[in-house]
C-alpha cells in the first residue's frame, strides 16, 4: 500500500466521522431557529430564554476553579437517568398550590455561555437549578447571595453539611478591619482576627452566576416533554401566553 | 551463515548503532523530562485525590484548590509525560523502521525544550487560576498554537524519514505511528478552532470537548502504544508477528470505529440524539481493535514465555497489553446505554477509565520502551534488576486498584446517584471508600516510580553498567540466554579495570 493510498484511506475513515459528528452538528447547532411558544393559531410569540446575572465572568470563575470536576449542569431525560425524579434538580416538585416545574435540560439553558459546563462527575449534586434551590429552599433567614457566600467560605458550616467534600473557597474572600459601618455583603461571622469577611470580585461573579442557574421559566410546548396531568386535560385550554402547568 | 549475510548483518548493526547515536540526545531528553513530568503529575494526583475525600487537606489556598490541582494533574500526565514519552518512542522507532539516521536531532531537541516551557506555563497557568474550564484542554488558550507548532516541528522529521525510506514493506508499527501522527493534529486543531476561535453553541462545544478526550485516548495513546508493542514483542522474542492479517484487521477497525467515540458522555444533553448513541456504540466496539491486537501480541509473546519473564522491556509491554484487555472490557461494561451508561456517565468510572488507558496500558508500554531504548542510546545497561522489579510489581498493584475503582466503584457510586428518593449524601457516601482507594493507589504508583526515576537518573548520568550483557530479571546471571557474564567495566575508562 503506498503512502498516498494509506493517507487517503485514513482520511476517509476519520473524515466521515469528523464530518458527521463534529462539523455538520457544529454548524447546525450554531444557528438554532427561534421557537414559537405555543403551536397553533393566533400566536407568534417566540421563546426568549431569560437569565440574569454576571454569566460570562461568573462562568469563567466556575471553569478556572474546576467546579465542573465535581458538579454537573445536566438534568437528563428519564431514558438516561433518574435526575428528573429528584425533587429539586430539574425545577421544584409540586407542593401545595405550586405546580411542578421540573423539566429536563434544554439547549437554551446555557444562554450567554461559551462552553456548557455539563461536567465530568457528580461528586457533588447537579447545579442546573441551584438558583431556585437556594432562593426557595436553603436561604431561609438570609439572602440567597449571603447563603452562597457562607457556603463557599465554609461548605461545612451547617451541621447537616458536615460530610460535604466541597473545598472551601476562602481565598476568594478578604478579611479586613471594620471601619465605620460594616459592609453589606460581609459574612455573618468574624474572621480569625476579628475583622469582617467580605467577598472578592471573583466570589461575587461566581455567586451571581450560580444564582442564574434556574429552571423556573416556562418553556415552549415543543420543548416541554413532561406528561400532561389528568386535571389539565379536563380543564379548558389555558390562554396561549400563560405558562401551562406541567403535571408530574 | 554465508559471508554475504554476515556482512549485511554487521552493516545492519552499524546502521542501528548510527541511528541510535544520532537520536541519543532528543530521545533521552524526552524520556527523562517525561519522567520528571510523571513525578509532578503523580504528586499533584496524590494531593488532589486526597482532597476529594478529605477536603480540609492543604485547604484555603487558591493555588492548591481541588479543581485546579486535579486539572493540573491530568494535564501534566497527558502533555508532560504521555506526549513526551510518545515523542521519544515515535522518533526512535520511525528512524529504526525507516532505516534512516536522524538529521534534525538539534531541531527536535530545541522543540522539545519549547514543549517543556509551554507545558510548564500551562500547568502554572491552571494552578494560578487561568484555566479554560474545558476538561483536558485546561491550559490557558494562548498555549494551543505553540503546542501545535512545536508538535509539528518534532514530528515532521519522522514523516520525512518515512517518505524517503528505502522501498519495501511497511511494518504494522509504522501504520499505527503514522496514523496517530496525522490524527492528533487533525483532532487538536479542529477542537481548538471550534472552541477558542469560532465558538458555536455551548452544548456542542461540550460535545466536541468530550470527543477530544476520547480521541486523544483512542486515536493517539492507543495506536502509539500498540505500534510500540508490535515493535518490541517480535524484536525481543525474535519471532514474527503471529498473524499479520489479524494485525491489519486490528489497525483498520481502530481507524474506522474509534473516531465516532466520545460523545456518550453527553447522553441526555440537548444535542442531536444519534450522537451519544454512536459514541456509546463505538466505545463498546473498542473491544474489536483491542482484542485483535492483544491476542495477536500475546500469541507472539507467549510462544517464548521465558523471554517475557526475563526481559524488563517485554514484561512491562506484556503487562500493558493485559491492561489493554482490561480497558477494552471496561469500555464494553461501562458504556451500555440503558443499563450501565447512566451509572458510569458522571461517576468515578470516567476518571478510572482514563487512568486505566493512560497508565494501565500506555505508560506500561512506554516503560517497556524506555527499558529497551535507553541502554541502546546511552551505551550503558540498567544497573539493577531489583529496581526494575520493584517498579513493575508496585505499579501493577497500584493500577489494579485503579481498575477496581473504575469498574466497581464507579458503578456503586452511580447506583447511589440514581436513588432519587434518597438524599444526595447517599451517593457521596458510596463513593467515599473508592475515593480513598484512588489516593492509596496514586501513592503506590508514586512509590513504584521513585525506583524508576532513580534508575533513569543513573542512566542519564551515564552511570549504568558498561557491559555487553543486558540486565535481565533472572536471579542467576550464569543462566542468561546471552551466555556467560560479559565484560563488565563499571569503573569507566582510564582505570585499571578498563584495560
Amino acid at each position: 500500500m503506498s503512502f498516498r493510498t494509506f493517507f487517503l484511506s485514513l482520511s476517509a475513515s476519520f473524515g466521515v466521522a469528523w464530518l458527521a459528528i463534529i462539523i455538520v452538528p457544529y454548524f447546525k447547532m450554531r444557528s438554532l431557529e427561534p421557537i414559537v411558544m405555543e403551536e397553533g393559531e393566533g400566536t407568534n410569540a417566540v421563546y426568549i430564554p431569560k437569565r440574569a446575572g454576571r454569566i460570562a465572568d461568573g462562568a469563567e470563575v466556575y471553569g478556572e476553579n474546576g467546579c465542573y470536576l465535581c458538579h454537573t449542569q445536566l438534568v437528563r431525560p428519564t431514558y438516561a437517568g433518574n435526575d428528573l425524579f429528584r425533587p429539586d434538580w430539574g425545577g421544584l416538585k409540586a407542593i401545595d398550590d405550586r405546580p411542578d416545574t421540573r423539566r429536563e435540560t434544554n439547549v437554551y439553558d446555557f444562554e450567554g455561555e461559551q462552553f456548557a459546563q455539563i461536567g465530568v462527575s457528580r461528586m457533588g449534586p447537579d447545579l442546573s437549578n441551584l438558583g431556585v434551590r437556594v432562593e426557595e429552599l436553603y436561604a431561609k433567614d438570609i439572602s440567597p447571595e449571603d447563603w452562597l457566600y457562607r457556603h463557599l467560605y465554609n461548605p461545612r458550616f451547617k451541621p447537616e453539611d458536615r460530610d460535604s467534600k466541597c473545598p472551601s473557597f476562602r481565598f476568594m474572600f478578604d478579611e479586613s478591619e471594620i471601619k465605620g459601618n460594616p459592609s453589606d455583603d460581609a459574612l455573618e461571622f468574624a474572621g480569625k482576627n476579628g475583622g469582617e469577611i467580605t467577598p472578592k470580585p471573583e466570589a461575587k461573579a461566581l455567586v451571581s452566576y450560580l444564582l442564574s442557574l434556574k429552571k423556573d421559566q416556562a418553556v415552549p410546548s415543543s420543548l416541554n416533554f413532561a406528561p400532561s396531568s389528568g386535571e389539565e386535560e379536563a380543564a379548558p385550554p389555558a390562554p396561549a401566553d400563560e405558562p401551562s402547568p406541567a403535571g408530574a | 551463515m554465508s559471508s554475504a549475510t554476515q556482512k549485511s548483518s554487521s552493516q545492519d548493526a552499524l546502521l542501528r548503532s548510527g541511528i541510535d547515536r544520532s537520536l541519543r540526545h532528543p530521545v533521552m531528553f524526552f524520556m527523562t523530562s517525561g519522567a520528571a513530568w510523571l513525578a509532578v503529575s503523580l504528586i499533584l494526583g496524590v494531593i488532589s485525590s486526597a482532597k476529594a475525600h478529605s477536603p480540609e487537606f492543604l485547604d484555603g489556598c487558591g493555588w492548591l484548590t481541588y479543581g485546579r490541582v486535579q486539572a493540573a494533574h491530568t494535564s501534566a500526565l497527558i502533555y508532560g509525560w504521555g506526549f513526551q514519552a510518545a515523542f521519544g518512542m515515535i522518533i526512535w522507532m520511525m528512524s529504526r523502521l525507516s532505516r534512516q539516521e536522524c538529521r534534525a536531532s538539534g531541531i527536535i531537541l530545541t522543540a522539545g525544550h519549547v514543549w517543556n516551557v509551554i507545558i510548564s506555563l500551562g500547568t502554572l497557568g491552571i494552578l494560578a487560576g487561568y484555566g479554560t474550564g474545558m476538561p483536558w484542554m485546561e491550559f490557558p488558550s494562548f498555549t494551543w498554537p505553540v503546542i501545535t507548532i512545536t508538535y509539528a516541528v518534532i514530528m515532521v522529521w519522522s514523516l520525512v524519514q518515512f517518505k524517503v525510506r528505502p522501498e519495501g514493506h511497511v511494518y504494522i508499527s509504522q501504520w499505527y505511528l503514522l496514523a496517530a501522527m496525522i490524527w492528533f493534529p487533525w483532532v487538536f486543531i479542529t477542537t481548538n478552532l471550534l472552541l477558542h476561535v469560532f465558538p458555536g453553541n455551548p452544548v456542542m462545544a461540550a460535545g466536541i470537548n468530550a470527543w477530544y478526550k476520547s480521541s486523544l485516548i483512542f486515536l493517539f495513546f492507543v495506536p502509539i502504544g500498540l505500534g510500540m508493542a508490535f515493535y518490541l514483542i517480535p524484536k525481543v522474542t525474535g519471532r514474527a508477528v503471529h498473524s499479520y492479517s489479524l494485525a491489519k484487521l486490528g489497525f483498520w477497525s481502530l481507524a474506522i470505529i474509534m473516531p465516532w467515540a466520545g460523545m456518550q458522555k453527553l447522553t441526555g444533553a440537548p444535542i442531536p440524539y444519534f450522537i451519544p448513541y454512536l459514541g456509546a456504540a463505538a466505545t463498546v466496539l473498542f473491544f474489536i481493535p483491542a482484542f485483535t491486537a492483544a491476542v495477536n501480541l500475546l500469541r507472539t509473546a507467549m510462544a517464548s514465555g521465558d523471554i517475557v519473564n526475563n526481559s524488563p522491556a517485554l514484561r512491562f509491554t506484556t503487562a500493558g497489553i493485559v491492561g489493554l484487555i482490561v480497558m477494552a472490557v471496561a469500555a464494553v461494561f461501562l458504556n451500555l446505554p440503558g443499563s450501565t451508561l447512566k451509572l458510569s456517565q458522571f461517576s468515578l468510572s470516567g476518571y478510572g477509565f482514563e487512568m486505566l488507558s493512560l497508565y494501565g496500558f500506555f505508560s506500561f508500554v512506554a516503560f517497556g520502551a524506555i527499558y529497551f531504548i535507553v541502554p541502546r542510546i546511552t551505551g550503558r545497561e540498567w544497573l539493577s534488576r531489583r529496581l526494575i522489579k520493584m517498579h513493575f510489581f508496585i505499579s501493577i498493584y497500584g493500577i489494579m486498584l485503579i481498575a477496581v475503582v473504575a469498574i466497581f466503584g464507579g458503578l456503586q457510586q452511580g447506583v447511589g446517584q440514581e436513588m432519587f428518593d434518597q438524599p444526595w449524601a447517599t451517593a457521596s457516601t458510596r463513593a467515599y471508600p473508592y475515593a480513598i482507594c484512588i489516593t492509596f493507589s496514586w501513592c503506590t504508583i508514586l512509590i513504584s516510580n521513585i525506583f524508576f526515576f532513580m534508575h533513569l537518573m543513573v542512566m542519564w548520568l551515564r552511570l549504568g553498567r558498561r557491559s555487553n550483557h543486558p540486565t535481565l530479571l533472572v536471579s542467576a546471571h550464569g543462566h542468561s540466554p546471552h551466555g556467560e557474564e560479559g565484560d563488565i567495566d563499571n569503573a569507566g575508562p582510564g582505570t585499571a579495570a578498563a584495560h
